[in-house]
């Protein structure tokens, strides 16, 4: 049996007068993991003698070739699919019709699984622009350790968005915890980076625990670890416990990686303490990947009939996604330590794009896809933001910090901005994204998902409007400590810099500022959302992906591509959340703690921020409960 | 959470868990059936590809690119235990003290590290065709190694591990595996592709690509776990508090 060649199963591509001197769609796919694999190779070895700016070129060059692979691919690749079997071991024979006896890995790629790429790299260009000045980085034989591990963390997500195999999916899901849990605890001299990184990496380690047993499962069923060929397995007979048991275990990887509620409680602890740079890409883009993840491998290996029904993922992801949209917006609220309340945001708008995917429909996609897009942008500058007051104050205390940025008058502008277009204030892509998820939710449930949508970007946009309120304007008296309750606060930092109260390095301003522009060029240019649209069509067109990864002729995808322009209503509701946000926050910030918002405060914040405890052995607890409620869930729907 | 509520919390939804993945796994086919679908596809290829160790097939040829992702995993674990253990400011090396040592026990190390080191060397070589390959013979090669701490001392650890030398190979080793994949890309083949001579069935030059990836993760995993080991034993004898 001879493994067939690669084929590029895309129109259009051979006319291409370049296509001759640049490698064929088939091979950017691993080019998009091989590069900076190489890269961080090369760092490690070459760091150990260059000099810090050579080394920062060297590792710019790298993400920059990273970032012309991927256009390329997202270029060719069009309103269709790349696909690339690893090692040549694709259908036996090349026909389709024995796509299931292959045993190689594929790579199928469409247009949300790049984006999730570009994403990635986007952010990782943009996190070495800003780490530019701002670390100390070892010098001497580890000299390019924190750049290549940079790189390999880009490998892993990269590998994750475009692999079409379940259990290459988990290698490269572990190989972006590995970095991640070693960029969490970078900075040795204090004792909480540490903690962060424990609980983190513990907590997900358990969970990628449950992923393995899960594929273990399937596999033993099935004999078939590919997305599609196990989506095919899998409908030859009718869905049992061991499917449901199966799915369950190996969605919780993804959905701690996401941090959905109570897989939840690693992030804020992980993200207040990892470098800032770092935190622009665990929350930009890894979160982000844990969602991507459990829309990917429910649709094309559980959507069919023989895996789980439509309406159980839909409720159940449903209320997933409420509870931890509620959990993310009311503990964000609460937070005065700056960056613990930016990672509060993120878990209030990953239950967003939960509700968004759980949607089942092109049109929550399309809402999801934008809406990841944009909120990557301003919260991967609202973290550089906070990077900045670190290194000018040494510390990102709303309370501490009362006033004393007043002098810094566009970092403040920024801030200023990025809260606004965190509430989901038009034309920011948060905005549009917002806009087109809520029409879908409001589709499915009226009023209560649009409100849960208005509600949730309002809150965690008024919290950070409030710190900006208080820290670049000193406005309000400077608020007490409240005894007596569970806080964190942001003094005692160690600066993530040497000597602060420096000069301001340029790209601290410069790169948050040009991750707010990308955040509205997304949003405001249509052609970006309607890209995102056809991906979207395509992301739910499961026999499509089956028929492509197959290499066979791809059957035109049965629905239409779902709008994604900006509507009056969308608009309006943008507008009202980015108001309620500004109304809340001056509420918050000059009527300090008075009335009967107190007494709710103690009954029902209090015990759920008690539950935020800091104990791995507290978090360890509500992963089994969470993973016991989805399955009881699941199996009560079958 | 009171310690109570944690536990009683835990076994009831380990109890949950216990529960629905037992009922699950008595829905897997049975014990002993004689339909092994992935297997026999799997045996029929190594075959093909004149391959007798079907798990290096499967790991270093036809799912060589997860293996990609693994060795990856190990590269990126030694640099982040490598940054995360690195010299702190409030930290000071320590010159270690030669230990005293009886001699038949520093003998007995003398004569068994060679014999420990060539069986994790026939282990990475004969990967392609018995039990064993990169992964098992590397990680026997790097605890190997350490018979010179468990039988001498730290000092004699420290001249046969030349940490510098073994830190580029841990790199080059975790690169030359990105590289094999694009001999196949620039033979016009797909990533990762077994492009080279398949040789005879069941001799050590068999097998094509299966058995220079095998070797390469060989040197990756024994100069990567070395290197992993000397952070952590570094940090227990070496490094003191300021």
């Amino acid at each position: 049996m001879g493994p067939p060649p690669p084929t590029v199963a895309l129109p259009g591509t051979a006319q291409l007068p370049l296509a001759v001197a640049l490698p064929g769609t088939a091979q950017l796919l691993p080019l998009a993991v091989a590069v900076p694999l190489l890269g961080a190779v090369l760092l490690v070895v070459a760091g150990r003698w260059l000099p810090r700016p050579a080394r920062d070129a060297l590792t710019m060059v790298c993400a920059a070739a990273e970032l012309a692979c991927l256009a390329l691919l997202w270029a060719r690749t069009d309103d269709g699919r790349a696909v690339s079997w690893m090692g040549g071991w694709g259908p036996p024979g090349g026909s389709p019709a024995h796509g299931s006896q292959s045993v190689g890995i594929v790579l199928v790629a469409d247009r949300l699984g790049i984006g999730m790429a570009l994403l990635v790299t986007v952010l990782t260009v943009a996190v070495l622009a800003y780490s530019w000045r701002y670390f100390d980085e070892p010098v001497g034989e580890h000299g390019g350790v924190f750049p290549a591990l940079l790189l390999l963390f880009a490998a892993g997500m990269c590998g994750f968005a475009l692999t079409g195999d379940l259990f290459d999916a988990f290698v490269f899901f572990e190989l972006m915890g590995a970095v991640a849990y070693a960029l969490t605890g970078y900075r040795i001299e204090d004792p909480r980076p540490l903690h962060g990184a424990l609980a983190f990496g513990i907590v997900n380690s358990l969970a990628a625990y449950g992923s393995l047993l899960g594929i273990g499962l399937l596999y033993a069923r099935t004999g078939q670890l590919g997305l599609a060929q196990l989506g095919q397995a899998l409908d030859t007979r009718p869905p049992d416990l061991l499917v449901v048991c199966g799915f369950v275990l190996v969605l919780a990887g993804p959905l701690v990686k996401a941090a959905a509620a109570p897989f939840h409680f690693w992030l804020p602890d992980a993200h207040a303490v990892a470098p800032s740079p770092v935190c622009m890409l665990l929350s930009g883009v890894m979160v982000e990947l844990g969602v991507y993840g459990t829309a990917r491998i429910y649709w094309v290996a559980f959507a069919g009939p023989g895996g789980v029904p439509a309406h159980a993922f839909r409720d159940t992801v449903l209320v997933l996604g409420a509870v931890t949209a509620l959990t993310g917006a009311v503990m964000c609220w609460q937070q005065r330590h700056l960056k613990r309340m930016l990672a509060f945001s993120t878990i209030g708008h990953i239950g967003l794009f939960l509700v968004g995917v759980a949607l089942l429909t092109p049109e929550g996609l399309v809402g999801t896809a934008v809406y990841v897009a944009g909120h990557a942008g301003v919260k991967a500058a609202l973290f550089g933001l906070c990077g900045l007051l670190l290194d000018q104050y040494g510390s990102v205390d709303e309370h501490g910090l009362h006033g004393r940025a007043r002098e810094l008058a566009l970092p403040g502008a920024l801030f200023a901005v990025g809260g606004l277009a965190l509430a989901g204030l038009p034309p920011f892509g948060t905005g549009l994204g917002k806009s087109l998820a809520e029409e879908a939710g409001g589709r499915y449930l009226p009023g209560l998902l649009p409100a849960l949508f208005v509600v949730v970007s309002a809150v965690t946009g008024g919290a950070v409007l409030r710190a900006w309120l208080r820290v670049f304007r000193g406005a309000g008296p400077t608020p007490g400590d409240r005894p007596g309750e569970p806080e964190t606060s942001g003094e005692g930092e160690e600066p993530e810099v040497h000597s602060p109260s420096r000069r301001l390095p340029a790209p601290l301003t410069a790169v948050p500022a040009a991750l707010l522009l990308g955040a509205l060029v997304i949003g405001a240019a249509p052609s970006v959302g309607r890209q995102l649209a056809q991906a979207a069509r395509l992301f739910t067109d499961r026999v499509g992906y089956l028929a492509a990864a197959y290499q066979g002729p791809v059957p035109p995808a049965p629905q239409p591509v779902p709008a994604s322009d900006w509507t009056v209503s969308g608009a309006l509701l943008g507008l009202l959340s980015a108001a309620l946000a500004v109304a809340l926050a001056l509420l918050a910030v000059h009527f300090v703690h008075r009335g009967p918002g107190a007494a709710l405060n103690r009954r029902l914040v209090l015990p759920l921020r008690r539950l935020h405890s800091g104990l791995v052995g507290d978090y360890v607890t509500w992963l089994a409960v969470g993973l016991a409620a989805l399955l009881v869930a699941f199996v009560a729907q079958r | 959470m009171s310690r109570r509520v944690r536990l009683l919390l835990l076994a009831g939804a380990g109890l949950v868990i216990a529960v629905v993945f037992a009922a699950g796994c008595a829905e897997l086919p049975p014990f002993g059936s004689p339909d092994h679908p992935y297997g026999e596809r799997a045996v029929a290829a190594a075959l093909a590809r004149h391959t007798a160790n079907v798990v290096s097939s499967v790991n270093f040829d036809q799912r060589a690119f997860d293996t990609l992702g693994e060795e990856s995993i190990l590269f990126a674990s030694v640099l982040g235990t490598v940054i995360v253990l690195r010299p702190a400011r409030d930290e000071d090396r320590q010159e270690p003290e030669p230990a005293r040592v009886l001699p038949s026990t520093r003998l007995f190390g003398a004569l068994l590290l060679p014999v420990t080191l060539l069986t994790g060397g026939y282990l990475v070589a004969h990967g392609q065709l018995s039990p064993g390959g990169g992964f098992q013979g590397g990680v026997v090669l790097a605890t190997g190694l350490h018979l010179a701490y468990v039988a001498a001392d730290y000092l004699a650890l420290r001249q046969v591990r030349p940490l510098a030398v073994l830190d580029v190979a841990d790199a080059l080793a975790a690169g030359a595996f990105s590289v094999l994949g694009l001999v196949g890309l620039v033979a016009g083949a797909a990533f990762l592709s077994n492009t080279l001579p398949l040789g005879t069935f069941n001799t050590l030059s068999s097998g094509g690509l299966v058995p220079v990836i095998n070797a390469v993760v060989g040197v990756e995993v024994a100069s990567g776990v070395i290197v992993l080991l000397a952070q952590f034993l570094d940090q227990a004898v070496e490094v003191v508090d300021r």
